[in-house]
């Protein structure tokens, strides 16, 4: 979150207020903000704020010494102070709309970033996040645009090619998604979560051996990347290649004992062989998400294969109310309506 | 009476396609085939309200009414929705005899087939052993039982057949189809019904796709119906022993069904796909017995456990092992999924390793049917297809889509052949039923496909090559004439295929021709086996290629 944008710290002259006291108390605040020191600044921000509420810039200072502290909901409602005192204020609405990214109100978040980026429409940065907050807050059309804008301007930016890329499919343009991130890939091969991504839209599109070396290539480059292990080993799983994939599944959970698809894979491979580790992984898979019922099926396959007919039964009873549940969307019943039909 | 006359257009779609193999280089795709129009439109009276059967409609046979080696052609068709009567002859069922070449007369009128309800699905069965192909029709609140009296007429005998009576606890219902086989080899066909869901037109719900834009509903806003099972009790009558059976204790709702002896232990097993319910399997148990074990078997679910839009069915042997598999179709994003029978009674699910999920993941199928398209030894897979919503859902998936052959590449992969195939040669529709056989004599396998709102479409195989084949038409005498449910095992060049008889096959849909191999490069057969229902075991040596042969059992 420390990037370039949020550079504008604490640049205001010293103060000279009309309350000498509140003067003391910011100029003491602003001092020690310079050092680093904001959990120190703060208070005295606080108290200069209390002697004189209007005194100019002191909300902006304040919110900026929360956000450097990662406190974004702090930030933020210093910040949007700020911003109203001042609504032409670029580092106001840049301030604002970062904390609202770091509160995850993506929506907010592009609304003051799109505020500044006005005065500066050149900002890369500023652009790449507005992008981001337009995709994080399901704004496509926007999202792509911004992508779009970005791209001209820097054709080569792995990054930008990526996060095009997710907003495309997030769009469901699952074809133009991909090749924004095989750009990604051919602009730069060891961007961190490049082939990642572009090994999950292959996976989606179930071309797993492509899929397989694209998750290669991401472990390759990050050996630790959990996620890339456990979609390897299921990738391998789909080609054919399940020799290899045990030892990528152990690895996965290893790093992230919490990965759904590695427990429900281990489940899978190890049914024939190790009954009671398998049932203990698919188990776990159902644990960290009992709404799927792939883990359900498998269960109940697993414990009838192992001749106990009871447990198969409940799982496979689970596995029917799971469906009942699934929502036909997007057609809805028009509740109390009937068609007009025969007679 | 109507008649077509199809050279004209064959010869040009020929012309076109061998300007576009110069143009391109490249050489033809190893099936093609060819389009070949017939005077059939399948009119289910669609409506702004969207009711339910509209978009079910579509069964299609091909059989031979009249005995004289050539296929026919019978189309079911609609009602006015509304009423479910055929108050115009837009709605009329059709029968379209086959002159020996391909081209076909509208018979309808004197065979006395037109119909009088909302039809949906055909099935093709000899069930009085009289050596002439009758016809049960199932439909919307209403099935037909027609008998062949052989001499181009049929009569409708639902009524003495004991065909008629309403379900005393679900009322009508709806079938989509059926299958003839017989359960306890007794040698007389029974009949399985296939019955889709719960459907009443004065109290139908109402579904959106948006705000006041109806379409049709997600099964899962109708109750499930019971399929049923008709014993044969060879005078002409049957007895309903759906709930004796066991087949009535596991209702769904039937979209396909699929005849096999899975396990091979003499007795026919029947396969039923589901539309967004778990799959059946009815293991037949003897004695007239079933036993619903498709979680057992491995083939309630596709792998991920989700229930599908479960379609159309085929239940044969895909990858010459002597197992019956089984590949059935849904929507987009639901695959073709592919059951591979690993003996013992299991089936493990190959639609993954197989390629078909990733090359069946776009589309939207109906009916499919495993047959041998290019002679070559492998059976294909043919699949009409579509979506199930109407035209105006088309802006949120791809409504009406062309057919794809699958050609089989051996060893349970496939290539998808659509455009390369010809298939685009006309315009994508909501393609429903299907039916495979050869038209024309010339030892490939033709399709005729039905489509909603649309004209049938005859597609004649003009697949390059000169690989060999071999039909046999066999003859029950001590089993079912038809010889449903015989086992048959073909060794040519060495290789070794296997099929059984079936006319069940696909969406609706009935395919009664000869039994079909294609050789390869083989000219003749060295060893053909038949195992019939009776127990009766046949061989056959050093048959020649290319021609039909009638095996009579054995005494």
């Amino acid at each position: 979150m420390n990037s370039a944008l949020v550079l504008v710290a604490f640049a205001a002259p010293l103060w000279a207020a009309v309350n000498p006291q509140a003067a003391v108390e910011a100029n003491t605040a602003l001092a020690l903000a310079q050092q680093g020191k904001y959990e120190q600044a703060i208070p005295h921000y606080r108290a200069a704020l209390k002697l004189d509420p209007h005194l100019p810039g002191i909300q902006l200072n304040l919110g900026l010494a929360y956000f450097k502290l990662n406190r974004f909901a702090d930030a933020a409602s210093w910040l949007e102070r700020a911003a109203k005192a001042d609504p032409a204020s670029f580092q106001a609405q840049v301030l604002l709309g970062m904390s609202y990214y770091g509160c995850r109100r993506f929506a907010e978040a592009a609304a003051s970033l799109k505020r500044a980026s006005v005065n500066q429409p050149a900002n890369t940065e500023l652009r790449f996040r507005l992008a981001q907050s337009y995709l994080w807050s399901k704004q496509y059309d926007s999202a792509k645009d911004e992508f779009k804008i970005l791209l001209a301007a820097n054709p080569d930016s792995a990054p930008v090619h990526i996060l095009l890329g997710e907003v495309l499919d997030a769009a469901n343009q699952e074809e133009q998604a991909t090749a924004e991130f095989e750009a990604a890939v051919k602009v730069s091969p060891t961007e961190p979560e490049a082939h990642f991504g572009l090994g999950y839209l292959y996976w989606k599109q179930k071309r797993y051996e492509d899929a397989r070396k694209e998750f290669q290539a991401e472990v390759a480059n990050q050996p630790q990347h959990s996620q890339a292990l456990a979609y390897l080993a299921d990738a391998e799983m789909h080609s054919d290649l399940a020799s290899n994939a045990e030892e990528h599944l152990r690895q996965a959970l290893k790093l992230d004992p919490k990965i759904r698809l590695a427990h429900l894979d281990l489940g899978i491979l190890l049914a024939d062989r190790n009954g009671s580790e398998a049932a203990a992984h698919l188990r776990e898979a159902i644990r960290i998400d009992p709404s799927k019922p792939d883990a359900h099926y498998r269960l109940g396959r697993l414990w009838l294969s192992m001749g106990r007919q009871a447990e198969a039964d409940a799982e496979f009873a689970q596995v029917k109310q799971l469906a009942e549940q699934q929502q036909p969307e997007p057609l809805v019943a028009v509740p109390g309506r009937h068609a007009d039909g025969p007679q | 009476m109507r008649s077509v006359n199809p050279a004209a257009p064959v010869v040009l779609v020929l012309s076109l396609m061998a300007l576009g193999w110069m143009a391109s280089g490249q050489a033809p795709a190893p099936i093609r085939f060819v389009y070949h129009p017939i005077d059939f439109t399948l009119d289910s009276s669609e409506m702004p309200e969207r009711h339910a059967p509209e978009t079910m409609a579509g069964g299609v046979a091909l059989f031979d009414y009249n005995n004289d080696g050539s296929l026919d052609i019978f189309f079911t068709n609609g009602a006015d929705i509304r009423t479910l009567k055929k108050d115009s002859p837009k709605y009329s069922d059709r029968l379209f005899e086959n002159d020996g070449h391909g081209n076909f007369r509208d018979v309808t009128e004197k065979a006395g087939l037109a119909g009088i309800g909302f039809d949906n699905g055909v099935a093709v069965g000899d069930y009085d052993n009289d050596g002439h192909e009758d016809l049960f029709v199932g439909g919307v609140h209403g099935n037909r039982l027609y008998h062949n009296n052989g001499d181009g007429t049929f009569t409708d005998v639902t009524a003495k057949a004991g065909l008629n009576q309403p379900d005393p606890q679900y009322g009508p219902l709806w079938s989509v189809g059926g299958a003839w086989l017989d359960v306890n080899n007794d040698g007389r066909l029974d009949l399985f019904v296939v019955n889709y869901l719960a459907w009443d037109g004065r109290n139908e719900p109402v579904c959106e796709a948006g705000p006041g834009r109806r379409d049709y509903c997600h099964p899962k806003f109708y109750k499930p119906t019971p399929n049923q099972l008709y014993l044969n009790n060879g005078d002409g009558t049957f007895r309903d022993v759906s709930a004796e059976s066991g087949i009535r204790s596991h209702p769904g709702k039937g979209m396909g069904v699929g005849i096999a002896d899975f396990d091979l232990d003499g007795l026919v097993d029947i396969f039923v796909t589901n539309d967004k319910v778990y799959n059946s399997l009815f293991h037949n148990k003897g004695n007239g017995k079933f036993e619903q074990i498709a979680f057992e078997a491995g083939v309630a679910l596709t792998e991920n456990g989700q229930f599908i839009s479960g379609m159309g069915v085929d239940f044969r042997d895909l990858d010459n092992d002597g197992y019956p598999d089984i590949a059935f179709v849904a929507l987009d994003n639901e695959t073709f999924p592919i059951f591979r029978n690993l003996g013992k009674g299991r089936f493990t699910d190959v639609t993954e390793s197989s390629g078909m999920a990733r090359l069946s993941a776009p589309m939207a199928g109906y009916s499919p049917t495993i047959a041998d398209f290019d002679n070559d030894g492998w059976k294909d897979l043919f699949v009409t297809r579509g979506h199930v919503q109407s035209l105006a859902y088309a802006p949120r998936v791809q409504v009406e889509q062309p057919n794809t052959v699958f050609r089989n590449l051996g060893g349970l992969k496939f290539q998808p052949l659509t455009a390369e195939a010809g298939l685009t040669a006309q315009a994508p529709r909501r393609h429903r039923g299907s039916a495979v056989g050869d038209l024309n004599h010339d030892g490939r396998l033709d399709v005729v496909t039905t489509a909603i709102s649309a004209p049938a479409e005859v597609w004649i195989n003009d697949s390059p090559g000169a690989n060999h084949w071999m039909e046999l038409a066999l003859e029950g005498t001590k089993s079912n004439r038809d010889g449903i449910g015989a086992r048959i095992k073909l060794i040519a060049g060495g290789s070794t295929q296997y099929t059984h008889v079936s006319f069940a096959a696909g969406y609706a849909s009935s395919s009664a021709g000869p039994i079909h191999f294609g050789l390869g490069r083989s000219q003749a057969a060295e060893s053909i086996e038949i195992r019939w229902p009776s127990g009766v075991v046949q061989e056959l040596k050093d048959v020649h290629a290319d021609q039909v042969i009638k095996v009579t059992e054995r005494m």
